[in-house]
This record gives structure tokens, C-alpha cells and sequence, in this order.
């Protein structure tokens, strides 16, 4: 993180401020608003795993369907209102993760990757045709949810405050993680795993570890999501569109970074809302090429841009003052 | 000036200025409505892959509009159509809802694709709007559906009636096999074909549902050989009709009758032209066809074209009934008010070129369409309705007879 | 199920299987030398098969006459996007390249889709219907020629690996690309052949695949993950084991198929191919190796 300014804990704070005075200033738009938050967080999280850990997944979708199926099965199912549902989906998240991160550990780059697309879609596999437990393809429609404490968990203010507070809860973690000893270690692996190795560090015990954090808040995400659409099926959650469209967020942002996939994920969803009603078919075909050229002009993403223009302008400035 | 003269100097010219005037601006019977515009909200995919559906389902919106203008609009008002995409996915259609529920829209038509207007119909009936759907095929949205959700198109149950309906009529079937695609639709055609068979006290000797992107049906039709069926019933990804039938002929699977009970890729003209002469004798139920008996369909399919510049599906006439229904609701509701609205289409009972539309509750079902469904076959390499028979515009061909044969 | 039937699809299978090992080799190729897993490999396939259709429906040539096209352009769009997109990352951490072709592919199938539409669409030859009788089993025209070119395709490809002097420098750089700089080896030059070749062995399975199948913008994804499936199985990097790789993987399919499990034959497929990868992550087949 950059020296000076204002410490991490306050600039999140600040942001969550700002962003607390959405609902008040744009009602009329809170269902973007939600998506604005929750991707913001799910991109958060997924970068505790891809730009902090270096470990590419391609399967995020995973945690996220977990997530919604858990916690919406376990109230349909077993009446478990989701204050309880939600924490016992994010202990299978971890337990999911631990598995899968203990299995792949030993692979690297393109074979991480590749894995994650096979659990992802096996898992939506699963879910598509065990329909007696997931209801298959013809998906979950959630048609009632408790009240705690009185508030309408359908209104969509209550939707958007939540989504809030999970993206408070991502960035801090973020920033925990970078601004400790296991962000040194993840950034050791992630830069020579080898020579890491011969520091004493496990890397699979500390990669594995990075993978429980993300998936345990993106499940926590997708629980939120599935009680935002109240209707979801395997192919929506599942699916690798979703995964890749945290990936993106990440990149475009700025991999390793607290604020950069809070950043992407505004950038793009920005960009494709005002697209939706002016260029309607370009939307994903823009996507492509918004990924090709900041992985080839700016691999550090907007906050890489961002850092190196306010650096340069503090050198300048430091340049100017030296002259006598 | 005497009272009298004053009177026939600018008394007359007076009057016939009126008169002149009256008759200027009497609306005349096919006169453009006059009036702030009365928009009507629209979702639908105009991006992404459902847009070649949306596409259709946008030029029937339009072909009705245009009608309903010419008649003299709504309420005096010209209709306006307040078009979103929701680019094929969930998160873009609930904020393109919440802009029209905003902007005051007495109701929303739309989507296309089922797994959109669920959280669609979940969303508005909380925000009280009516929405009105036509092309969208899970049942769940009408069964149980809500007190604000509608649905034109007829549901995969009406699809089997008319289907047993023709093959009861035909006499001396008894086994059926059960080919369909895993998804929503596929999962409803075997639920009602699977009922329909108990009813009639027929066999079902074989059923398969396969995931989507299988491209090798062969074991499956070879088993279905083994089986011997009189019967396939199938509902497939629309990408797959034309694959399965090809496939079934180079395994020589030669059932008396293959009817495709969930419509989709067997109804549509691509079918025709990817299966060649492995689609000659397949039936399949089909919501409308130009060739059917309900007044004005032929002329329907002419606009539905003229306005789409490429040959309409039943999506464009089904999504025309469904905007012809909105603006005759909001006619008897007198007002835009959304609850008035509701109300008036609960009670619906119109006769259009797609067929009739009526909301009804029945079977579980809840403000469903319960219009009936015709039969089509490929015959010469054209469709051809086959049922019901007041309705057919040709005779059956059946059975239909083994591969090697042919 | 009779001796015959099972014959028959599992005949299918393989015929099947051999048009999926080209998708896999290109693939493997590309891994071998470059290191790079391509994520826009299917697209590539997807745009050989929008290819043949467009050349088809227009211009009336045979699908399989396509595949004269298919060399060259393949060629020009493999060579285009190497020198621009990927050369200049070439010695970037490998999660750059997997974001690029993901890019890739992204612009790929979303110009396919703009250019024509979501709608799958089938391609009608006079023989696409035609069987042929070996015996008691019946077999697919088509598939039968398609194997029958892949075959040919293949042989050609391992001629020019084994008997050209750009085959070897492909071998020698992929087994240690400093020490065949040293050689004097122009590495850069042979990525760019490479990814080439890659590129016009994905569009020629496409060419291949469209009289058996239909074509949509997303058709690709699919593929690519098979091919994956492919690679894996015969070992990233070796060209041999994605033949096996692919024949094993026609074989899998048609066969649980048969036997009923047809709901969940992928995710048994994609559960070894984890297997795979834990047990074996250099393949099935041994050690990477062109």
C-alpha cells in the first residue's frame, strides 16, 4: 500500500460512508445499486484468492451457488431462518474450499485454473439434475423469508445495506490480509513459489488458507444474491460468465490491491448498465476488448494507472521544491 | 342597427364559423389519437442470446401497437412502448424494472426467457405492477404464480392435450418413449406427457432427459430401438431437433409417430431446413401457426413479417396478443391506476388472430391463458396443421413409415 | 444391448473421438512450446465453423473444400493475434497470458454473435444424412469422412514435426527454449508458427465438426473444455497422448451414454479429468513432450 494519506481503516470507512447515502440519493435505482455493492464485494473476496494468493480461479461461481442453494434450501427445506442458514452455508464454503484447495494445492497456474472450471461445473451438474434436493433445472423460487428484527428482507434498501456491510467486512479482510505476515508470505509465493518454499513457507497450507477466506464471503455473497432475484436456477449461479465477470472486475481494478476490485467492479458495471440502453449488442464484446487492453497496456489495472500518475505527480512536485 | 340585423351580420357568419369549426374538429372515426402519449413498459432481450426472441416478441409489441393506434389508441391516448433490454440476464432486467416501475407504467410485458421473468414476477408483485407475459414457458410462473402475474401462451399441459387429443384419434397406440432436453421445459413436457399416458392407460417403455451439449444421440435412440415404441415423444434444445432426427435415421429408430409435445425446435422453420428429409411426418404441438382457423392469422403473419423483415415465429403473434390484452385492460379499467388494471385483465375474454385470451384460474394455475394448442406436421417439406380437425388445413399422414422405406 | 449395437457405438465413439483429439492437439501444441493455455481455442473452432457455413450458404462449396480456406486464414488470424496480442506478453506471469486468451475469446464470440445472430443454425449437405454399412454396423457418412480427414490431418502434422527443419526447432524449443535460442533458434518467429498452426488445427476440427453438428456464437466453450478434457488426459504438451486423449474421450461419452447414465456422464467426465490431474497431472500418457 502507498505511504501516507489517510491510514486503510479510515479510507474504507469513508467509502462505506459515501456509499451508505445511496438509497437516500438514488432510490430509484437500488436493484443496480445492490449489484453495484454485492459484485464489489464478490470481486473483493475472489482477489483474496487471485491477486493475493496468484492463484487464477476460474470457478468462483462455485461458492456463489453454494451459497445460494444452502442457505435458501435449508429455510425451504428445514424452516432454518437465514441468520442461521447463512453461517452454516459459509462453514460448507469452507469446508468446500478446504477440500478443493487441499486436493489442486500442488498444481500451478493453468492447472488451478482448469480445475476450477471442472468443480464449478460439476457442481452445477450436481445441481441440475439431483432434483430432489435442488429442485433441478427449473431452479428455486424463494417466496417468503423471515423478519428478523421487523425488516423486510425483500425490500430492497435491507438488500443494499447488507450488501454494504459484506463489502466493509471484504475490504477489511483485504487489507488485514495484506497488511499482515500472511500477506507476506501469500506475496513470497506468488512471486518465486520455489524460492518461498526455502523461507519456510507452506505455500499449499497458506494458499489453501487465502481459498477458505474468499470462498467463506463469497458464499456469504451468494446468499444475498439469491434472496435479491428471489428466483435462481444451476445455470445462473453456476455459471462461468459469473466467474469470469469477477475475474474481470479484479483486473480491471487492480489485482492485489484493497479498493481495486471495489473500483472494477463499479467501472464495468457502470459501463454496462449505461450500455444496456445505448449499445445494447457491444456490452460483452466491449468486455473483451477491456480485457485485452489492460492486460496488455495496463496489467496492474486502474488503480496501477491511478498509483503511478498520483507518484508521479508527488515526484514532480518533490522535483520542483528541490530546485534551489 | 336593429337587434335583428346585428344578429344576421355577425350571427351568421358566427354560426357557420362554428359550424365550420365543429366540423373540423370532430374526431373522425380512424382520426390519430390526440393526447399525452400512454407508455407501456417492456422487457425483453434485445442482446445477448435470447435477442433473435426478443426480436420477435419486439415486432409483435409493435404490430399490436400499431393496430391500436389506427382504432383510435387508449383512453384517447396514443400507445407508446417503453422498450428495456434486459440483455439476456437477471441482474440487467430487475434494474430496467425498477426504471419503469419508477416512471409509472400501469404495467410491464415480458420477458422471454423464463429464468428472467421469475425474479421478474417475484420483483413486481411486490412492487404491485401487473406483468404480463407471453413467451416464457415454465409453468411455475402461473402455477402457483401471483395475483399480478399473467401469462398468454399456453403451458406444455395444453401442448399434451392437443397432442393425445389427435393421437387418441388415431387409434391403436399403446407405448410411448420419452426423449427430452434437462431443462425447465423438457422437465414440464414429461410431467404432462407422463400424466397423460397414465390416464389413457398407455406404456411408457422408455424416457431419457440429456443435458445440454450432447451431440451424440445415438445410444440413446439405439436404446429406444431396443424398446420398439410406438410413440417418441420429444421436447429438446432448440439447437438439437434437427441433430436427434438425423441421428435417428442413420439408426433406422422407426416409431409410428415422433411428435414433439414441447414444441421449440420441431415447430420453427429452421427444423425444415437443418433435418432435410429426416423431418418429413414429425409432428409437434405449436402455439399458432398463419394457417390456422382464427380470423385475421394469415393477415397477422403478413404484418408480424413486413414489420420483422424475416419469417415470425408464434413468439411474435403470442407477444402480440399479450399487448392487444394490456391496452383492451387498460380501456376497461378506464384509468392506468395498477391495481384497476389487475382487475380488468383478471377479467380478459377476448378473441384475437393468435386465438382467444382469457385469464383463468384452474388447475393450480393461476390468470393462465387456457387457449388450446394446434398440431403441426412437416409434410413436402412445409408445416401443416393436422389438429384439431376444424382447425387443420391438411389430413394427417400416418403412420409414418420405417426409414429404410422411405 | 446387443454385441452389434454396443459395436456400433462405440465405432461412433471413436470416429467421434478422432475429431476431438484435433481439437485437443492444437492445444497441446500451443501449451508445449508457449506455456500458454489457450482459453479461446474453442473459438477459434467457432470460427472455422461459422467459416464453412458462411462459405457453404453463399458460395455453395463443400464444408470439407473449406478446409483449403480454413489453412490460410487460419494462418493469418493465428499469426495476427500472436505478434499483437500475445508476443508482447510473452514473458509476463502466466495468469497475463490465461487473462488475454480469455479476452480473446471473449471478442471472438461476441463478433460472431453480432455478425450472425444467437441462433444455432445447421448446415444441410446433400450427404449429411447418408450412412454407410460395415458389415452389421451402421455408420455416419460424414463422421466417417471427418475422421477420415483428421487422420489425414494429423499424419501431415506429425511429418512436419518429425521431418522439417521447422518441426525440429518447434521440438527444441519446446523442450528448453533458452538453449534453443542458443542454438540459434528465433523462438519469437517459431511461438508466432506455432500459435498458427495451433489456430488452424482448431478451425479445421470446426470445419470438420459443422456437417455433424450445429453452429452457435457459444459453441465454442464447450469445445474448449473438451479440448482441455483432451490435453489433460494425454499429458499437456504431448501431441501423441491428445490422440489417445481424445479417442479415450469419444469412447467415455458414447459409452455412458449407452449405459444410461447420460445425466450425469459430464460430470463423471469432468470428476476424472480432476482425477487426472491430481493423480497425473502430466497425463496419462507421460511427461510433456511434443
Amino acid at each position: 500500500m502507498s505511504s501516507g494519506g489517510l491510514h486503510p481503516v479510515l479510507r474504507i470507512a469513508l467509502l462505506v460512508g459515501v456509499l451508505a447515502f445511496y438509497p437516500l440519493l438514488f432510490g430509484g435505482t437500488l436493484n443496480f445499486g445492490f449489484s453495484l455493492v454485492l459484485f464489489a464485494a464478490l470481486a473483493t473476496s475472489w482477489d483474496l484468492v487471485g491477486g493475493w494468493a496468484g492463484q487464477l480461479s476460474l470457478g468462483h461461481a462455485a461458492f456463489i451457488g453454494l451459497g445460494a442453494y444452502a442457505s435458501t434450501l435449508l429455510w425451504t427445506r428445514l424452516g432454518l431462518p437465514v441468520w442461521w442458514g447463512v453461517p452454516v452455508a459459509m462453514a460448507a464454503g469452507a469446508v468446500l474450499a478446504s477440500a478443493w484447495g487441499w486436493i489442486t494445492f500442488r498444481l500451478r497456474g493453468a492447472y488451478f485454473a482448469l480445475s476450477t472450471i471442472a468443480v464449478a461445473e460439476v457442481l452445477r451438474i450436481v445441481a441440475n439434475n439431483w432434483a430432489d434436493l435442488t429442485g433441478g433445472p427449473e431452479g428455486i423460487s424463494i417466496v417468503s423469508l423471515p423478519s428478523p428484527f421487523g425488516l423486510d428482507l425483500f425490500g430492497r434498501t435491507v438488500q443494499f445495506y447488507l450488501a454494504l456491510g459484506l463489502l466493509a467486512v471484504a475490504l477489511l479482510v483485504s487489507w488485514r490480509v495484506g497488511a499482515s505476515r500472511f500477506g507476506a508470505w501469500l506475496e513470497a509465493i506468488r512471486e518465486d513459489e520455489d524460492s518461498s518454499m526455502a523461507l519456510g513457507v507452506n505455500p499449499a497450507r497458506m494458499k489453501v488458507l487465502a481459498f477458505v477466506l474468499s470462498g467463506v464471503l463469497t458464499v456469504a455473497g451468494g446468499a444475498l444474491y439469491a434472496v435479491h432475484l428471489s428466483f435462481f436456477e444451476p445455470q445462473g449461479v453456476f455459471d462461468l460468465h459469473l466467474s469470469v465477470q469477477l475475474v474481470l472486475m479484479a483486473i480491471v481494478g487492480g489485482m492485489g490491491t484493497v479498493f481495486g476490485p471495489t473500483l472494477g467492479a463499479f467501472v464495468l458495471l457502470g459501463f454496462q448498465e449505461a450500455f444496456r440502453s445505448t449499445f445494447q449488442q457491444a456490452s460483452l464484446f466491449i468486455y473483451g476488448v477491456i480485457i485485452v487492453l489492460m492486460v496488455r497496456y495496463a496489467p496492474d489495472g486502474l488503480t496501477g494507472r491511478l498509483q503511478t500518475a498520483w507518484r508521479r505527480v508527488r515526484d514532480g512536485r518533490r522535483a520542483l521544491d528541490a530546485v534551489p | 342597427m336593429t337587434t335583428a340585423s346585428r344578429m344576421s351580420r355577425t350571427g351568421l357568419p358566427l354560426l357557420a364559423l362554428a359550424a365550420l369549426a365543429a366540423l373540423l374538429s370532430a374526431p373522425t372515426a380512424r382520426a390519430a389519437p390526440a393526447g399525452k402519449p400512454l407508455q407501456i413498459g417492456v422487457i425483453t432481450s434485445l442482446s445477448g442470446s435470447f435477442a433473435t426472441f426478443g426480436g420477435m416478441e419486439v415486432a409483435g409489441y409493435k404490430v399490436a401497437v400499431a393496430e391500436v393506434n389506427a382504432r383510435g389508441g387508449v383512453l384517447g391516448r396514443p400507445v407508446e412502448l417503453l422498450i428495456e433490454d434486459d440483455a439476456s440476464n437477471q441482474n440487467a432486467a430487475l434494474a430496467a424494472a425498477e426504471k419503469l416501475v419508477a416512471g409509472g407504467v400501469p404495467l410491464v410485458l415480458g420477458a422471454f426467457a423464463s429464468s428472467i421473468t421469475k425474479p421478474l414476477a417475484g420483483y413486481l408483485t411486490r412492487e404491485k405492477v401487473p406483468l404480463l407475459n407471453s413467451n416464457s414457458a415454465d409453468v411455475a410462473i402461473t402455477r402457483p404464480g401471483s395475483p399480478w402475474v399473467f401469462r398468454v401462451g399456453q403451458t406444455t399441459d395444453s401442448f399434451a392435450d392437443a397432442c393425445f387429443d389427435l393421437i387418441r384419434s388415431l387409434q391403436g397406440l399403446k407405448t410411448v418413449a420419452i426423449l427430452v432436453s434437462n431443462d425447465a421445459l423438457g422437465k414440464s413436457t414429461a410431467n404432462s406427457v407422463k400424466e397423460k399416458v397414465k390416464a389413457l392407460g398407455y406404456a411408457l417403455v422408455a424416457e431419457q432427459a440429456y443435458d445440454r451439449g450432447l451431440t451424440d444421440f445415438r445410444p440413446t435412440l439405439n436404446a429406444f430401438k431396443a424398446a420398439g415404441p410406438e410413440i417418441v415423444a420429444l421436447s429438446s434444445y432448440e439447437e438439437d431437433a434437427s441433430t436427434i432426427l438425423r441421428q435417428a435415421k442413420e439408426v433406422n429408430l422407426s416409431p409410428r409417430m415422433f411428435i414433439s409435445v414441447g414444441a421449440t425446435g420441431y415447430a420453427i422453420p429452421q427444423f425444415i431446413t437443418g433435418a432435410g428429409d429426416a423431418a418429413e411426418y414429425v409432428l409437434s404441438a405449436s402455439p399458432w401457426r398463419p394457417e390456422g382457423k382464427y380470423a385475421g392469422a394469415k393477415e397477422l403473419y403478413e404484418r408480424l413479417k413486413a414489420q420483422l423483415g424475416s419469417e415470425p415465429s408464434h413468439h411474435a403473434a403470442k407477444a402480440y396478443a399479450g399487448m392487444i390484452a394490456a391496452a383492451d385492460a387498460i380501456r376497461r379499467a378506464g384509468s392506468t391506476d395498477r391495481e384497476a388494471v389487475r382487475k380488468a385483465l383478471e377479467g380478459t375474454k377476448l378473441q384475437t388472430a393468435f386465438g382467444p385470451v382469457s385469464f383463468e384460474s384452474f388447475a393450480g394455475y393461476r390468470n393462465q391463458n387456457p387457449a388450446p394448442s394446434l398440431v403441426i406436421q412437416v409434410q413436402d417439406r412445409k408445416f401443416v396443421v393436422v389438429w384439431p380437425r376444424n382447425a387443420a388445413s391438411g389430413a394427417v399422414r400416418f403412420p409414418t413409415p420405417p426409414w429404410d422405406k422411405r | 444391448m446387443t454385441v452389434v449395437t454396443l459395436l456400433q457405438t462405440a465405432a461412433g465413439g471413436i470416429l467421434t473421438g478422432g475429431v476431438y483429439a484435433l481439437v485437443g492437439i492444437g492445444l497441446s501444441l500451443i501449451f508445449g512450446v508457449m506455456r500458454i493455455v489457450n482459453f479461446s481455442h474453442g473459438e477459434f473452432m467457432a470460427v472455422g465453423m461459422y467459416t464453412a457455413f458462411v462459405l457453404f450458404r453463399h458460395l455453395g462449396l463443400d464444408p470439407y473444400g473449406s478446409l483449403l480456406v480454413v489453412i490460410p486464414a487460419g494462418t493469418a488470424l493465428g499469426v495476427a493475434v500472436e505478434r499483437v496480442l500475445l508476443a508482447p506478453i510473452a514473458r509476463a506471469p502466466e495468469h497475463t497470458a490465461i487473462l488475454m486468451t480469455v479476452g480473446v475469446g471473449l471478442i471472438l464470440s461476441n463478433s460472431l454473435l453480432f455478425l450472425f445472430g444467437a441462433h444455432p443454425q445447421t448446415l444441410l449437405a446433400s450427404y449429411s444424412t447418408a450412412t454407410v454399412r460395415l458389415g452389421p454396423i451402421t455408420l455416419s457418412f460424414p463422421l466417417l469422412v471427418s475422421f477420415g480427414l483428421t487422420v489425414l490431418v494429423i499424419t501431415a502434422l506429425y511429418l512436419l514435426l518429425t521431418r522439417t527443419d521447422l518441426g525440429r526447432a518447434i521440438r527444441a524449443t519446446a523442450q528448453n527454449r533458452d538453449a534453443a535460442e542458443l542454438q540459434g533458434v528465433d523462438t519469437a518467429w517459431i511461438r508466432t508458427a506455432v500459435f498458427a498452426i495451433g489456430t488452424v488445427l482448431a478451425m479445421a476440427a470446426g470445419v470438420l465438426l459443422l456437417p455433424l453438428l450445429y453452429v452457435f456464437p457459444t459453441v465454442g466453450s464447450t469445445f474448449t473444455l473438451k479440448a482441455f478434457v483432451v490435453t489433460v488426459l494425454g499429458g499437456m504438451g504431448n501431441v501423441v497422448g491428445a490422440i489417445f486423449g481424445g479417442l479415450l474421450l469419444g469412447l467415455v461419452e458414447s459409452l455412458g451414454a449407452s449405459f444410461g447414465a447420460t445425466n450425469y456422464r459430464d460430470a463423471i467426465g469432468l470428476v476424472a479429468f480432476l482425477l487426472v490431474l491430481l493423480v497425473r497431472p502430466a497425463g496419462l500418457f507421460g511427461r510433456s513432450r511434443v
